[in-house]
Protein backbone atom coordinates (compact mmCIF):
# COMPACT_ATOMS: atom_id res chain seq x y z
CA UNK A 1 0.00 0.00 0.00
CA UNK A 2 1.10 3.93 -0.82
CA UNK A 3 1.47 6.07 1.88
CA UNK A 4 -1.62 8.05 0.26
CA UNK A 5 -3.64 5.36 0.26
CA UNK A 6 -2.72 4.24 3.51
CA UNK A 7 -3.22 8.16 4.25
CA UNK A 8 -6.67 7.76 2.90
CA UNK A 9 -7.55 4.49 4.75
CA UNK A 10 -5.85 5.75 8.27
CA UNK A 11 -8.76 9.01 7.44
CA UNK A 12 -11.75 7.01 6.68
CA UNK A 13 -10.80 4.59 9.35
CA UNK A 14 -10.36 7.54 11.70
CA UNK A 15 -14.03 9.01 11.18
CA UNK A 16 -15.72 5.55 11.33
CA UNK A 17 -14.07 5.39 14.76
CA UNK A 18 -14.79 8.79 15.90
CA UNK A 19 -18.64 8.32 14.62
CA UNK A 20 -18.22 4.75 16.39
CA UNK A 21 -16.94 6.46 19.52
CA UNK A 22 -19.48 9.29 19.40
CA UNK A 23 -22.37 6.14 19.74
CA UNK A 24 -20.70 4.33 22.37
CA UNK A 25 -20.12 6.37 25.92
CA UNK A 26 -18.12 3.49 26.94
CA UNK A 27 -15.03 5.05 25.32
CA UNK A 28 -15.42 8.29 27.11
CA UNK A 29 -13.42 11.32 26.93
CA UNK A 30 -10.05 9.38 25.90
CA UNK A 31 -8.66 11.43 22.65
CA UNK A 32 -6.63 8.59 20.77
CA UNK A 33 -8.52 5.58 19.03
CA UNK A 34 -7.79 2.26 17.58
CA UNK A 35 -8.34 2.25 13.89
CA UNK A 36 -8.61 -0.52 11.31
CA UNK A 37 -5.04 -0.55 10.39
CA UNK A 38 -1.77 -2.36 11.14
CA UNK A 39 0.33 -0.95 13.79
CA UNK A 40 4.03 -1.40 13.48
CA UNK A 41 5.93 -1.86 16.41
CA UNK A 42 9.43 -1.98 16.71
CA UNK A 43 10.24 -3.67 20.15
CA UNK A 44 13.47 -4.68 22.50
CA UNK A 45 14.21 -8.26 22.07
CA UNK A 46 12.84 -9.32 24.92
CA UNK A 47 9.50 -8.28 24.28
CA UNK A 48 9.12 -10.67 21.39
CA UNK A 49 7.49 -13.68 22.77
CA UNK A 50 5.29 -11.01 25.30
CA UNK A 51 4.08 -8.87 22.34
CA UNK A 52 2.41 -11.87 21.19
CA UNK A 53 0.48 -12.33 24.16
CA UNK A 54 0.10 -8.34 24.43
CA UNK A 55 -1.04 -8.48 20.85
CA UNK A 56 -3.87 -11.12 20.84
CA UNK A 57 -4.32 -9.52 24.36
CA UNK A 58 -5.32 -5.98 22.03
CA UNK A 59 -6.92 -7.70 19.32
CA UNK A 60 -9.40 -9.47 21.90
CA UNK A 61 -10.65 -5.53 22.54
CA UNK A 62 -9.58 -3.84 18.96
CA UNK A 63 -9.93 -6.73 16.82
CA UNK A 64 -9.43 -4.28 13.93
CA UNK A 65 -5.85 -3.56 14.21
CA UNK A 66 -3.31 -5.61 13.32
CA UNK A 67 0.68 -5.87 14.50
CA UNK A 68 3.94 -5.82 12.54
CA UNK A 69 6.01 -6.77 15.05
CA UNK A 70 10.17 -6.00 14.03
CA UNK A 71 12.48 -6.93 16.97
CA UNK A 72 16.25 -5.85 17.56
CA UNK A 73 18.50 -4.30 20.18
CA UNK A 74 16.56 -0.88 21.19
CA UNK A 75 19.84 0.89 19.99
CA UNK A 76 19.81 -0.89 16.55
CA UNK A 77 15.78 0.17 16.00
CA UNK A 78 16.54 3.45 17.92
CA UNK A 79 19.38 3.79 14.89
CA UNK A 80 16.67 2.48 12.34
CA UNK A 81 13.88 5.26 13.32
CA UNK A 82 17.26 7.45 13.41
CA UNK A 83 17.56 6.73 9.38
CA UNK A 84 13.81 7.48 8.57
CA UNK A 85 12.21 3.28 9.19
CA UNK A 86 8.81 3.32 9.10
CA UNK A 87 7.25 2.55 12.78
CA UNK A 88 4.69 3.80 14.81
CA UNK A 89 5.49 2.99 17.99
CA UNK A 90 8.84 2.28 19.93
CA UNK A 91 9.06 0.09 22.56
CA UNK A 92 12.28 0.06 24.09
CA UNK A 93 14.04 -1.57 26.62
CA UNK A 94 15.90 1.24 28.25
CA UNK A 95 14.72 5.25 28.86
CA UNK A 96 17.90 6.50 26.79
CA UNK A 97 16.87 5.14 23.50
CA UNK A 98 13.83 6.83 23.14
CA UNK A 99 14.94 10.23 24.79
CA UNK A 100 17.47 10.43 22.03
CA UNK A 101 14.82 10.29 19.88
CA UNK A 102 12.86 12.46 21.78
CA UNK A 103 15.51 15.17 22.19
CA UNK A 104 15.53 14.91 18.40
CA UNK A 105 12.28 15.29 17.68
CA UNK A 106 11.95 11.90 16.57
CA UNK A 107 9.35 10.63 19.05
CA UNK A 108 6.55 12.04 21.32
CA UNK A 109 6.96 12.01 25.07
CA UNK A 110 8.79 8.42 26.13
CA UNK A 111 6.07 6.48 28.26
CA UNK A 112 7.60 4.15 31.02
CA UNK A 113 5.50 0.72 30.34
CA UNK A 114 6.99 -1.48 32.58
CA UNK A 115 10.47 -2.64 34.47
CA UNK A 116 12.56 -5.69 34.19
CA UNK A 117 15.71 -7.01 36.01
CA UNK A 118 18.92 -8.73 35.11
CA UNK A 119 19.03 -12.78 35.68
CA UNK A 120 22.04 -14.60 35.25
CA UNK A 121 21.20 -17.71 32.87
CA UNK A 122 23.01 -21.10 32.51
CA UNK A 123 22.19 -23.83 30.38
CA UNK A 124 20.40 -26.21 31.87
CA UNK A 125 23.26 -28.99 31.92
CA UNK A 126 25.39 -26.48 33.71
CA UNK A 127 28.99 -27.51 32.12
CA UNK A 128 30.58 -25.02 33.82
CA UNK A 129 29.15 -26.32 37.23
CA UNK A 130 28.14 -23.01 38.23
CA UNK A 131 26.88 -22.40 41.46
CA UNK A 132 27.12 -19.05 42.54
CA UNK A 133 27.43 -15.82 40.61
CA UNK A 134 30.93 -15.18 42.08
CA UNK A 135 32.02 -18.45 39.56
CA UNK A 136 31.40 -15.62 36.77
CA UNK A 137 35.26 -14.86 37.49
CA UNK A 138 36.87 -18.20 37.21
CA UNK A 139 39.04 -17.98 34.71
CA UNK A 140 38.79 -19.91 31.20
CA UNK A 141 34.16 -19.37 31.75
CA UNK A 142 32.67 -19.02 28.56
CA UNK A 143 30.50 -15.86 28.58
CA UNK A 144 28.20 -14.13 25.87
CA UNK A 145 27.54 -11.04 26.34
CA UNK A 146 25.70 -8.00 23.95
CA UNK A 147 27.43 -5.54 22.05
CA UNK A 148 28.04 -1.60 23.45
CA UNK A 149 24.63 0.77 23.46
CA UNK A 150 22.19 -2.92 23.82
CA UNK A 151 20.42 -1.90 26.90
CA UNK A 152 20.96 -5.14 28.78
CA UNK A 153 24.86 -4.53 28.39
CA UNK A 154 24.48 -1.72 30.35
CA UNK A 155 22.41 -3.77 33.06
CA UNK A 156 24.77 -6.16 33.17
CA UNK A 157 27.53 -4.12 33.95
CA UNK A 158 25.01 -2.61 36.61
CA UNK A 159 24.72 -5.87 37.92
CA UNK A 160 28.40 -7.19 37.91
CA UNK A 161 29.64 -3.71 39.58
CA UNK A 162 26.62 -4.37 42.08
CA UNK A 163 27.73 -8.28 42.71
CA UNK A 164 31.98 -6.83 42.75
CA UNK A 165 31.47 -5.08 45.83
CA UNK A 166 29.51 -8.22 47.75
CA UNK A 167 31.62 -9.49 50.62
CA UNK A 168 33.29 -12.24 49.42
CA UNK A 169 34.15 -11.78 46.23
CA UNK A 170 37.17 -10.50 44.36
CA UNK A 171 38.24 -6.81 44.20
CA UNK A 172 38.86 -7.45 40.38
CA UNK A 173 35.67 -9.26 39.60
CA UNK A 174 34.32 -6.80 37.00
CA UNK A 175 37.27 -7.25 35.06
CA UNK A 176 37.70 -10.95 35.60
CA UNK A 177 33.87 -10.95 34.16
CA UNK A 178 35.17 -9.32 31.22
CA UNK A 179 37.65 -11.21 30.06
CA UNK A 180 35.36 -14.16 30.00
CA UNK A 181 33.61 -12.84 27.53
CA UNK A 182 33.87 -14.69 24.46
CA UNK A 183 31.20 -13.27 22.06
CA UNK A 184 29.10 -10.07 22.00
CA UNK A 185 26.56 -10.06 20.42
CA UNK A 186 23.44 -8.01 18.66
CA UNK A 187 20.48 -8.28 21.20
CA UNK A 188 19.93 -10.02 24.31
CA UNK A 189 17.84 -12.32 21.79
CA UNK A 190 20.89 -14.08 20.58
CA UNK A 191 22.85 -14.24 23.65
CA UNK A 192 19.65 -16.39 25.17
CA UNK A 193 19.92 -18.40 22.80
CA UNK A 194 23.91 -19.37 22.70
CA UNK A 195 22.93 -20.55 26.15
CA UNK A 196 20.08 -22.39 25.86
CA UNK A 197 22.02 -24.00 23.09
CA UNK A 198 24.64 -24.86 25.45
CA UNK A 199 27.56 -23.14 23.90
CA UNK A 200 27.77 -20.29 26.47
CA UNK A 201 28.77 -21.84 30.25
CA UNK A 202 26.66 -18.21 31.33
CA UNK A 203 25.01 -14.83 30.20
CA UNK A 204 23.24 -11.92 31.67
CA UNK A 205 20.02 -11.84 30.40
CA UNK A 206 16.29 -10.34 31.91
CA UNK A 207 14.57 -12.15 34.44
CA UNK A 208 11.68 -12.79 31.86
CA UNK A 209 13.65 -14.32 29.51
CA UNK A 210 15.26 -17.00 31.97
CA UNK A 211 11.53 -17.35 32.92
CA UNK A 212 10.53 -18.45 29.46
CA UNK A 213 12.62 -20.24 28.18
CA UNK A 214 13.22 -23.82 28.62
CA UNK A 215 17.10 -25.04 29.16
CA UNK A 216 18.21 -22.49 31.11
CA UNK A 217 18.44 -22.33 34.53
CA UNK A 218 18.69 -18.93 36.73
CA UNK A 219 21.52 -18.15 39.47
CA UNK A 220 20.36 -17.10 42.48
CA UNK A 221 21.57 -13.48 43.50
CA UNK A 222 22.56 -12.58 46.73
CA UNK A 223 19.83 -10.39 48.44
CA UNK A 224 20.83 -7.02 49.21
CA UNK A 225 21.88 -7.24 44.82
CA UNK A 226 18.67 -5.53 43.37
CA UNK A 227 18.98 -3.61 39.13
CA UNK A 228 16.29 -2.48 37.84
CA UNK A 229 15.63 -1.69 34.16
CA UNK A 230 12.94 0.45 32.82
CA UNK A 231 11.15 -0.20 29.69
CA UNK A 232 9.76 3.06 28.13
CA UNK A 233 7.86 3.56 25.02
CA UNK A 234 7.29 6.30 22.34
CA UNK A 235 5.36 7.19 19.04
CA UNK A 236 7.40 7.73 16.13
CA UNK A 237 5.95 11.35 15.02
CA UNK A 238 6.52 11.38 11.63
CA UNK A 239 4.20 8.13 11.88
CA UNK A 240 0.77 8.63 9.98
CA UNK A 241 -1.11 6.03 12.58
CA UNK A 242 -0.27 8.75 15.44
CA UNK A 243 -3.42 8.44 17.29
CA UNK A 244 -3.40 4.33 17.23
CA UNK A 245 -0.05 4.20 18.02
CA UNK A 246 -0.63 6.45 21.87
CA UNK A 247 -3.83 4.82 22.54
CA UNK A 248 -1.64 1.08 22.01
CA UNK A 249 1.17 2.69 24.54
CA UNK A 250 -1.75 4.04 26.93
CA UNK A 251 -2.98 0.71 26.89
CA UNK A 252 -0.22 -1.43 27.65
CA UNK A 253 1.16 1.23 30.13
CA UNK A 254 -2.36 1.03 32.12
CA UNK A 255 -3.84 -1.62 34.08
CA UNK A 256 -4.85 -3.83 30.99
CA UNK A 257 -1.10 -4.05 29.43
CA UNK A 258 -0.05 -4.94 33.19
CA UNK A 259 -2.31 -7.62 33.73
CA UNK A 260 -0.79 -9.29 30.74
CA UNK A 261 3.32 -8.57 31.12
CA UNK A 262 2.73 -9.24 34.74
CA UNK A 263 2.17 -12.83 35.22
CA UNK A 264 4.99 -12.74 32.19
CA UNK A 265 7.43 -11.69 34.75
CA UNK A 266 7.86 -7.67 34.14
CA UNK A 267 8.04 -5.68 36.77
CA UNK A 268 5.15 -2.88 37.44
CA UNK A 269 6.26 0.59 35.85
CA UNK A 270 8.76 2.59 38.96
CA UNK B 1 14.83 -5.61 -34.53
CA UNK B 2 14.02 -2.44 -35.38
CA UNK B 3 16.94 0.09 -34.63
CA UNK B 4 14.56 1.89 -32.12
CA UNK B 5 14.08 -1.37 -30.47
CA UNK B 6 17.39 -2.02 -30.28
CA UNK B 7 18.60 1.37 -28.83
CA UNK B 8 15.71 0.76 -26.26
CA UNK B 9 17.17 -2.47 -25.27
CA UNK B 10 20.36 -0.43 -24.55
CA UNK B 11 18.94 2.30 -22.67
CA UNK B 12 17.39 -0.14 -20.57
CA UNK B 13 20.32 -1.89 -20.27
CA UNK B 14 22.65 1.53 -19.46
CA UNK B 15 19.70 2.39 -16.61
CA UNK B 16 20.09 -1.17 -15.36
CA UNK B 17 23.58 -1.11 -15.39
CA UNK B 18 23.84 2.74 -13.37
CA UNK B 19 21.41 1.24 -11.16
CA UNK B 20 23.04 -2.08 -10.24
CA UNK B 21 26.76 0.96 -9.78
CA UNK B 22 25.22 3.63 -7.87
CA UNK B 23 25.25 1.49 -4.47
CA UNK B 24 28.23 0.70 -4.23
CA UNK B 25 30.47 3.95 -6.05
CA UNK B 26 27.82 6.16 -4.01
CA UNK B 27 29.74 3.93 -0.87
CA UNK B 28 33.13 4.53 -1.87
CA UNK B 29 32.59 8.19 -2.68
CA UNK B 30 31.14 8.48 0.99
CA UNK B 31 33.85 6.79 2.46
CA UNK B 32 36.32 8.75 0.81
CA UNK B 33 35.33 11.72 -0.11
CA UNK B 34 33.43 11.77 3.76
CA UNK B 35 36.59 10.87 4.91
CA UNK B 36 35.21 8.01 6.83
CA UNK B 37 38.16 5.97 5.12
CA UNK B 38 41.04 7.69 7.00
CA UNK B 39 39.08 8.08 10.71
CA UNK B 40 38.35 4.09 10.41
CA UNK B 41 42.32 3.20 9.52
CA UNK B 42 43.13 5.34 12.82
CA UNK B 43 40.69 3.13 14.47
CA UNK B 44 42.31 0.49 16.33
CA UNK B 45 38.81 -1.65 16.51
CA UNK B 46 38.28 -1.31 12.09
CA UNK B 47 42.70 -2.05 11.85
CA UNK B 48 42.09 -5.25 14.06
CA UNK B 49 39.65 -6.38 12.64
CA UNK B 50 41.41 -6.07 8.90
CA UNK B 51 44.37 -7.67 10.24
CA UNK B 52 41.93 -10.67 11.71
CA UNK B 53 40.37 -10.88 8.02
CA UNK B 54 43.49 -10.91 6.25
CA UNK B 55 44.91 -13.32 8.42
CA UNK B 56 41.52 -15.89 8.77
CA UNK B 57 41.25 -15.59 5.21
CA UNK B 58 45.03 -16.74 4.53
CA UNK B 59 44.65 -19.55 6.73
CA UNK B 60 40.98 -20.70 5.10
CA UNK B 61 42.97 -20.38 1.66
CA UNK B 62 45.69 -22.79 2.68
CA UNK B 63 43.04 -24.90 3.95
CA UNK B 64 40.81 -24.78 0.77
CA UNK B 65 43.84 -25.76 -1.33
CA UNK B 66 44.91 -28.51 0.66
CA UNK B 67 41.14 -30.54 1.52
CA UNK B 68 39.83 -28.99 -2.07
CA UNK B 69 42.49 -30.21 -4.29
CA UNK B 70 41.67 -34.00 -3.69
CA UNK B 71 38.04 -33.88 -3.74
CA UNK B 72 38.43 -31.88 -6.99
CA UNK B 73 40.85 -34.46 -8.45
CA UNK B 74 38.59 -37.11 -7.28
CA UNK B 75 35.49 -35.80 -8.28
CA UNK B 76 36.92 -35.06 -12.15
CA UNK B 77 38.21 -38.52 -12.66
CA UNK B 78 35.13 -40.14 -11.44
CA UNK B 79 32.71 -41.32 -14.12
CA UNK B 80 29.77 -39.86 -14.75
CA UNK B 81 27.17 -42.01 -12.83
CA UNK B 82 24.06 -40.78 -10.12
CA UNK B 83 26.50 -41.29 -7.34
CA UNK B 84 28.98 -38.78 -8.62
CA UNK B 85 25.96 -36.11 -9.19
CA UNK B 86 25.23 -36.30 -6.10
CA UNK B 87 28.38 -36.29 -4.55
CA UNK B 88 28.83 -32.76 -6.54
CA UNK B 89 25.41 -31.51 -5.57
CA UNK B 90 26.55 -32.04 -1.79
CA UNK B 91 29.66 -30.29 -2.66
CA UNK B 92 28.35 -27.73 -4.20
CA UNK B 93 25.76 -26.99 -1.92
CA UNK B 94 27.14 -24.59 0.84
CA UNK B 95 27.74 -22.16 -2.50
CA UNK B 96 23.86 -21.94 -2.45
CA UNK B 97 23.15 -22.42 1.23
CA UNK B 98 22.42 -19.13 3.29
CA UNK B 99 25.26 -18.48 6.02
CA UNK B 100 23.20 -18.09 8.73
CA UNK B 101 21.79 -21.87 7.48
CA UNK B 102 25.52 -22.65 7.21
CA UNK B 103 26.37 -21.27 10.79
CA UNK B 104 23.69 -22.99 12.49
CA UNK B 105 24.24 -26.32 10.70
CA UNK B 106 28.14 -26.04 12.34
CA UNK B 107 26.97 -24.91 15.71
CA UNK B 108 25.11 -28.49 15.87
CA UNK B 109 27.94 -30.40 14.29
CA UNK B 110 31.30 -28.62 15.86
CA UNK B 111 29.39 -26.94 18.50
CA UNK B 112 30.31 -28.32 22.20
CA UNK B 113 26.54 -29.43 22.28
CA UNK B 114 26.88 -30.36 18.55
CA UNK B 115 27.48 -33.96 17.17
CA UNK B 116 30.74 -33.86 17.29
CA UNK B 117 31.35 -31.87 20.04
CA UNK B 118 31.79 -34.23 22.81
CA UNK B 119 34.75 -36.28 20.89
CA UNK B 120 36.16 -32.84 20.18
CA UNK B 121 36.28 -32.06 24.11
CA UNK B 122 37.88 -35.60 24.60
CA UNK B 123 40.54 -33.49 22.50
CA UNK B 124 40.68 -30.38 24.51
CA UNK B 125 38.99 -28.93 21.18
CA UNK B 126 36.04 -26.24 21.84
CA UNK B 127 35.70 -24.72 18.60
CA UNK B 128 32.88 -22.26 18.87
CA UNK B 129 34.11 -18.60 20.10
CA UNK B 130 37.67 -19.22 18.73
CA UNK B 131 39.47 -17.84 15.97
CA UNK B 132 39.79 -21.55 14.56
CA UNK B 133 36.10 -21.05 14.16
CA UNK B 134 35.99 -18.34 11.88
CA UNK B 135 38.31 -20.74 9.89
CA UNK B 136 35.92 -23.14 9.87
CA UNK B 137 33.27 -20.92 8.77
CA UNK B 138 34.84 -19.44 6.02
CA UNK B 139 36.28 -22.66 4.48
CA UNK B 140 32.64 -24.35 4.64
CA UNK B 141 31.11 -21.57 2.76
CA UNK B 142 34.06 -21.01 0.19
CA UNK B 143 36.04 -24.27 -0.55
CA UNK B 144 33.05 -25.24 -2.69
CA UNK B 145 33.84 -22.27 -4.91
CA UNK B 146 37.55 -24.11 -5.26
CA UNK B 147 36.69 -27.30 -5.68
CA UNK B 148 33.97 -26.48 -8.64
CA UNK B 149 36.22 -24.28 -10.52
CA UNK B 150 39.31 -27.17 -9.91
CA UNK B 151 37.10 -29.78 -10.62
CA UNK B 152 35.57 -28.32 -14.19
CA UNK B 153 39.95 -27.19 -15.15
CA UNK B 154 41.13 -30.46 -13.75
CA UNK B 155 38.18 -32.34 -16.22
CA UNK B 156 38.94 -30.08 -18.78
CA UNK B 157 42.74 -31.17 -19.29
CA UNK B 158 42.66 -33.86 -22.21
CA UNK B 159 42.34 -37.34 -21.59
CA UNK B 160 44.27 -38.05 -24.69
CA UNK B 161 46.95 -35.49 -23.30
CA UNK B 162 47.56 -37.61 -19.70
CA UNK B 163 47.03 -41.31 -21.68
CA UNK B 164 50.01 -40.26 -23.28
CA UNK B 165 52.08 -39.13 -20.57
CA UNK B 166 50.99 -42.48 -18.98
CA UNK B 167 52.11 -44.59 -22.05
CA UNK B 168 55.44 -42.35 -21.77
CA UNK B 169 55.67 -44.50 -18.08
CA UNK B 170 54.27 -40.93 -16.49
CA UNK B 171 53.19 -42.11 -12.75
CA UNK B 172 50.13 -40.96 -11.46
CA UNK B 173 52.13 -38.20 -9.03
CA UNK B 174 54.08 -36.63 -12.13
CA UNK B 175 51.14 -37.03 -14.12
CA UNK B 176 49.41 -34.35 -11.95
CA UNK B 177 52.81 -32.33 -11.60
CA UNK B 178 54.04 -32.16 -14.95
CA UNK B 179 50.83 -32.46 -17.27
CA UNK B 180 47.48 -31.91 -15.25
CA UNK B 181 47.81 -29.37 -12.49
CA UNK B 182 49.93 -26.79 -15.20
CA UNK B 183 47.21 -27.21 -17.33
CA UNK B 184 44.68 -26.48 -15.20
CA UNK B 185 46.51 -23.69 -13.02
CA UNK B 186 44.47 -20.74 -14.37
CA UNK B 187 41.32 -22.73 -13.30
CA UNK B 188 42.48 -23.44 -9.83
CA UNK B 189 43.91 -19.88 -9.31
CA UNK B 190 40.31 -18.62 -10.17
CA UNK B 191 39.30 -20.98 -8.02
CA UNK B 192 41.07 -19.89 -4.96
CA UNK B 193 40.48 -16.20 -6.04
CA UNK B 194 36.80 -16.58 -6.02
CA UNK B 195 36.62 -18.48 -2.31
CA UNK B 196 39.37 -15.97 -1.05
CA UNK B 197 36.77 -13.62 -1.83
CA UNK B 198 33.61 -15.02 -0.22
CA UNK B 199 35.86 -15.63 2.68
CA UNK B 200 36.89 -12.88 3.32
CA UNK B 201 32.89 -11.71 2.56
CA UNK B 202 31.53 -14.21 5.90
CA UNK B 203 29.45 -12.90 7.86
CA UNK B 204 26.39 -15.29 8.86
CA UNK B 205 28.17 -18.35 9.48
CA UNK B 206 30.67 -16.39 11.27
CA UNK B 207 28.78 -14.19 13.70
CA UNK B 208 26.35 -17.55 14.21
CA UNK B 209 29.14 -20.15 15.04
CA UNK B 210 32.25 -17.98 15.92
CA UNK B 211 30.71 -15.04 17.56
CA UNK B 212 31.43 -11.49 17.64
CA UNK B 213 34.35 -10.53 19.56
CA UNK B 214 37.42 -7.57 18.79
CA UNK B 215 40.34 -9.29 17.77
CA UNK B 216 39.43 -12.63 17.91
CA UNK B 217 36.38 -13.00 15.89
CA UNK B 218 35.33 -10.00 14.80
CA UNK B 219 36.23 -9.72 11.04
CA UNK B 220 35.36 -6.82 8.70
CA UNK B 221 32.22 -8.00 7.86
CA UNK B 222 30.89 -7.95 11.20
CA UNK B 223 32.14 -4.61 12.15
CA UNK B 224 29.98 -3.32 8.97
CA UNK B 225 27.23 -5.00 10.93
CA UNK B 226 28.32 -3.79 14.76
CA UNK B 227 28.87 -0.65 13.60
CA UNK B 228 25.76 0.08 12.11
CA UNK B 229 23.57 -1.48 14.55
CA UNK B 230 25.39 1.05 16.80
CA UNK B 231 24.49 3.91 14.88
CA UNK B 232 28.06 4.33 14.16
CA UNK B 233 27.50 4.89 10.47
CA UNK B 234 30.97 6.17 9.92
CA UNK B 235 33.08 3.12 10.89
CA UNK B 236 30.71 1.02 8.99
CA UNK B 237 31.18 2.73 5.82
CA UNK B 238 34.63 2.86 5.86
CA UNK B 239 34.93 -1.18 6.51
CA UNK B 240 32.34 -1.53 4.11
CA UNK B 241 34.54 0.41 1.22
CA UNK B 242 37.69 -1.63 2.12
CA UNK B 243 35.48 -5.01 1.35
CA UNK B 244 34.41 -3.04 -2.17
CA UNK B 245 37.90 -2.22 -3.04
CA UNK B 246 38.85 -5.97 -2.00
CA UNK B 247 35.93 -7.81 -3.87
CA UNK B 248 36.89 -5.45 -6.73
CA UNK B 249 40.58 -6.32 -7.41
CA UNK B 250 39.39 -10.16 -7.05
CA UNK B 251 36.96 -9.52 -9.65
CA UNK B 252 40.16 -8.16 -11.79
CA UNK B 253 42.17 -10.64 -10.74
CA UNK B 254 39.49 -13.30 -12.34
CA UNK B 255 39.44 -11.59 -15.46
CA UNK B 256 43.12 -11.81 -15.74
CA UNK B 257 43.32 -15.13 -15.03
CA UNK B 258 40.86 -15.92 -17.67
CA UNK B 259 42.64 -13.83 -20.71
CA UNK B 260 45.38 -16.01 -19.44
CA UNK B 261 43.58 -19.28 -19.73
CA UNK B 262 42.37 -18.45 -23.44
CA UNK B 263 45.80 -17.35 -24.69
CA UNK B 264 47.01 -20.58 -23.22
CA UNK B 265 44.61 -22.55 -25.13
CA UNK B 266 45.24 -20.75 -28.31
CA UNK B 267 48.88 -21.56 -27.88
CA UNK B 268 47.87 -25.13 -27.50
CA UNK B 269 45.48 -24.99 -29.96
Amino acid sequence: MNARAFAVRAAVAAVVVATAVACQPRFGATLAEPSAGTLTIYAAASLKAPLDAVASAYRRSFPDVRFTVSTDSSAALAAKIHEGAPADVFLSADTESPAKLAATGLVDAPVVFAGNAPAIVVPAADPAAIATPADLARPGLKIVAAADGVPITAYARELVAALASEPGYPADFEARYEANVVSREDNVGATLAKVALGEADAAIVYVTDARATANVRTITLPDDVSVRATYAGAVVLSSPNRGPAAHFLGWLAGPDGQAILGPLGFLPPP
Amino acid sequence: MTSRGASGIAAVGWLVAFLLGLPVVALVARALLGGSLGVALASPAVVEALMLSLATTAVSLVVTAGVGLPLAILLARRAPGRASTMLETLVDLPIVLPPSVAGLALLLVLGRAGLLGPALQAFGLEIPFTTAAVVVAQVFVSAPLFIRSARLGIAGVGRDLEDAARVDGAGEGDLLRAITLPIAAPALAAGLVMSWARALGEFGATIMFAGNIEGRTQTLPLVVYGDFQAGDLDGSVAAAAILVLAALAVLVAVRSFHWQRALDLRAIG
